[in-house]
């Protein structure tokens, strides 16, 4: 039996996900500033839109809309036209009011999801939630509170997360939603010979199989773009890969021009 | 001095009457104006004062009774989820339409000129008041 999966639209990344996500979960996708996170989870709603006829609501606790609506506008994707035609529906609001709201019995969310039968839920970033608690547990039982509401709503979510890391290991303790969500997909920076580059990977995805291996990607004017794994290197997750045995010894030994 | 405030007030003449009376009536402050442009530029925005205070880079103290106001004369909407006063753009359509008008009147350098120099009587006649 084939499971029904809700396509990010990301051709390496639906890879990765065997098709991408399991429909009504919720996946977290953290990263530092400029990763992408943001441009991931606006490709998730402009797919859903133009690809499956899904519409899609962006809950943004940071950028205002029309901004976001302009960055959409540079990757080609109309979220202005889809406002109008009622496929889509970018709020500003904050955590506290989107937490009252989902408590209640057809808050404004719930109702605007009736309206225009919403199957796609955005919420930028999860990190403004730190606000409201200051102790990690009751900082995930909000989490918990807010991904139970949007499964009860039927949504499938795409939530980011900053990362204040630009490279190296992120702190301990900083996962306590990764127990909650029900895939975990890290984007970092990867020093390589004096470059950035961009390394993505799955850590989780609960119910379903995924890839397991960490690829490259960049942002081009289409959006993400998964490429290839990383070859040659060890250590990518650290921010600063080394080389394998073999990849060494060849860049040493037997690469035209060195010695 | 009185004559020349009022060759200042002809200039007021060519603005649709319309927007004209929104000046008079709504939005006679400068932070209305900010809110407003806000609110119309982000029309599904819902969120307290302390946030919206936050989004136009204002002091909350300010804001506040501003976004008061601007419900009371139906251009916001205010809702009490438990404990906070949530604000969002009014759902009526003349009203919207209205909005719209003016910020599209805002476009122009003359009208805005205009409609600084309203505001800013409108500021005075408020300090000026016993």
């Amino acid at each position: 039996m084939i499971t029904p999966r809700v396509p990010t639209g990301i051709a390496g990344l639906d890879e990765m996900l065997a098709g991408g996500f399991l429909p009504g979960t919720a996946n977290l996708v953290e990263g530092a500033p400029g990763t992408g996170k943001s441009t991931l989870a606006m490709q998730f709603i402009e797919h859903g839109i133009t690809a499956h006829g899904e519409p899609g609501i962006i809950l943004t606790f940071e950028e205002f809309p029309e901004h976001l609506i302009r960055d959409a506008a540079n990757f080609g994707w109309d979220f202005a036209a889809h406002q109008a035609a009622g496929r889509l529906r970018v709020i500003q609001t904050s955590p506290e009011v989107t937490l009252a709201d989902v408590r209640r019995t057809s808050g404004r969310l719930e109702t605007l999801i009736e309206q225009i039968g919403a199957r796609r839920v955005v919420v930028d970033s999860l990190s403004h939630f730190e606000r409201l608690a200051a102790d990690p547990v009751e900082l995930r039982l909000l989490g918990f509170e807010l991904i139970n509401a949007l499964k009860r709503m039927g949504l499938t979510a795409v939530l980011t997360r900053e990362n204040p890391a630009l490279l190296g290991e992120t702190s301990e303790g900083d996962d306590d939603l990764a127990y909650v969500v029900d895939s975990y997909l890290l984007l970092r920076y990867v020093e390589i010979e004096s470059a950035v580059h961009k390394a993505l990977l799955v850590l989780k995805q609960r119910g379903s199989g995924h890839a397991t291996d960490i690829r490259q990607y960049a942002i081009t004017a289409r959006g993400l773009e998964v490429r290839s794994r990383f070859a040659g290197t060890h250590g990518i997750m650290s921010g600063t890969p080394v080389m394998t045995h073999t990849e060494a010894f060849a860049a040493a030994f037997l690469t035209p021009g060195k010695k | 001095m009185a004559d020349a405030q009022d060759d200042a007030a002809h200039l007021m003449d060519d603005i649709d009457p319309r927007l004209l009376d929104l000046l008079r009536t709504r939005i006679n402050t400068f932070i209305k104006w900010d809110l407003v442009r806000f609110f119309h530029a982000n029309p599904h925005t819902a969120d307290t004062a302390e946030n919206l205070a936050r989004y136009t880079g204002r002091d909350v103290r300010v804001v506040e009774p501003e976004l008061r106001q601007l419900a009371q004369a139906g251009v916001l909407e205010v809702e009490t989820l438990a404990d906070l006063r949530v604000y969002t753009l009014t759902a009526d359509n003349n009203t919207v339409a209205l909005l719209d008008s003016f910020m599209r009147a805002c476009d122009d350098r003359q009208f805005r000129i205009k409609a600084i120099y309203h505001v800013i009587r409108s500021l005075r006649r408020e300090r000026e008041r016993p």
